[in-house]
């Protein structure tokens, strides 16, 4: 067994961990959840003059400032969320059974992966932040009258980081996935014991 | 005919890796949200909350079925082996069922929006509860047959195959 901290962890199943389940993939449903909608939105609110005609046929009432205020609610609740989702992937990181010899559809390690994604999730929450304080500035300070209430760089910067996320998910699921880590059944087939018995 | 489809990868799966995963972000997190909004706006009367919570209880309900066409790909590809197939006839039963819950919760709140837009009725809060309820049941089952049970994952598929599970 392969773990960066192999002795000072309680307990644990044979998933590895101290409880059932793990915790950072759920957290990772919100920090994503909540930030791909955010940008969403402001782009809705960017283009709305577009879309009026939709909402009208939609009967659904909508103002350019609602639209503006998702974007930055759902942008808040990222940053704040995105703090417990990269210390549960830490967590989760030193208490994983990292396989030696398995390699990626991506040509990694199991190790490699697992140090991408573990730098990744750092930088995305960096970003995450970064990008809040300038959803901030532009919402409160630079463009508190203007009914453009983003710039089209923010919309951008946000599209960027989607691609960023797409290949940070895609280590996360390839560690799952591939590497079994933190997987009950995949750990149990590796170490020689039938899921069914679960 | 089936030879027109793109072969099953390691991970029993005709793309690169598991979408219903992906999709249900904008189910849990939008709901979550929702419900969050509308707690806090209903204690600091804060009227915009409610905006908030509107618009993405309606994106979940878009992506939710979304999240079905996936997930009953996905399930139909999964070869539960027997320990999985009870939870994933429960999920498969209680997902089809939130599309209808979920739907008919919005539907209320577009009405509610429409009337009183400033004014959430209490009982719309105790719905939003009973929802968040289901919703966890629904992530727990989700989460066990990836998490516990490891469908669509590369051991487990690899085991199937080689006739192992």
């Amino acid at each position: 067994m392969t773990s960066f901290l192999p002795i000072f962890i309680a307990e644990t199943g044979s998933n590895g961990l101290p409880y059932r389940l793990p915790i950072h993939p759920n957290l990772v449903h919100l920090t994503l959840g909540l930030f791909i909608v955010a940008i969403a939105f402001d782009l809705v609110g960017a283009f709305f003059p577009l879309e009026k005609p939709v909402f009208k046929f939609l009967a659904i009432p909508a103002t350019r400032a609602n639209l503006f205020d998702v974007g930055w609610y759902n942008m808040v609740a990222a940053a704040g969320i995105t703090f417990l989702t990269v210390a549960a992937g830490f967590y989760e990181i030193i208490t994983a059974d990292i396989p030696r010899d398995a390699v990626s559809s991506w040509g990694l390690g199991a190790m490699e992966t697992m140090i991408w994604h573990g730098l990744g999730g750092v930088l995305i929450l960096a970003l995450i932040v970064g990008m809040t304080v300038w959803r901030g500035f532009q919402r409160f300070v630079w463009r508190q009258d203007r009914s453009l209430q983003v710039q089209w760089t923010y919309l951008l910067a946000g599209l960027a980081i989607f691609v960023l996320m797409f290949a940070q998910g895609t280590l996360g699921a390839h560690l799952g996935g591939e590497f079994g880590l933190h997987v009950t059944a995949d750990q149990m087939l590796r170490y020689g014991s039938d899921p069914n018995t679960l | 005919m089936l030879e027109y489809l793109p072969p099953l990868n390691n991970h029993n799966l005709p793309y690169p890796d598991t979408i219903h995963p992906i999709v249900v972000h904008f189910v849990i997190a939008m709901v979550l949200f929702a419900v969050a909004c509308d707690v806090i706006g209903y204690f600091s009367k804060n009227a915009r909350l409610y905006e908030v919570s509107w618009w993405n209880m309606a994106f979940a309900t878009v992506s939710i079925f979304v999240a079905i066409i996936f997930g009953q790909i996905e399930a139909g590809l999964a070869e539960p082996y027997p320990a999985a197939v009870s939870d994933l006839n429960l999920h498969t039963l209680l997902g089809w069922s939130l599309s209808a819950i979920i739907a008919t919760i919005t539907g209320w709140r577009y009405i509610i929006r429409i009337r009183t837009p400033e004014k959430l009725p209490i009982a719309y809060l105790g719905i939003d509860g009973v929802l968040t309820a289901i919703v966890l049941v629904q992530i727990y089952l989700g989460d066990k047959l990836v998490w516990i049970y490891g469908l669509h994952s590369e051991p487990v598929v690899e085991a199937i195959r080689g006739g192992a599970l």
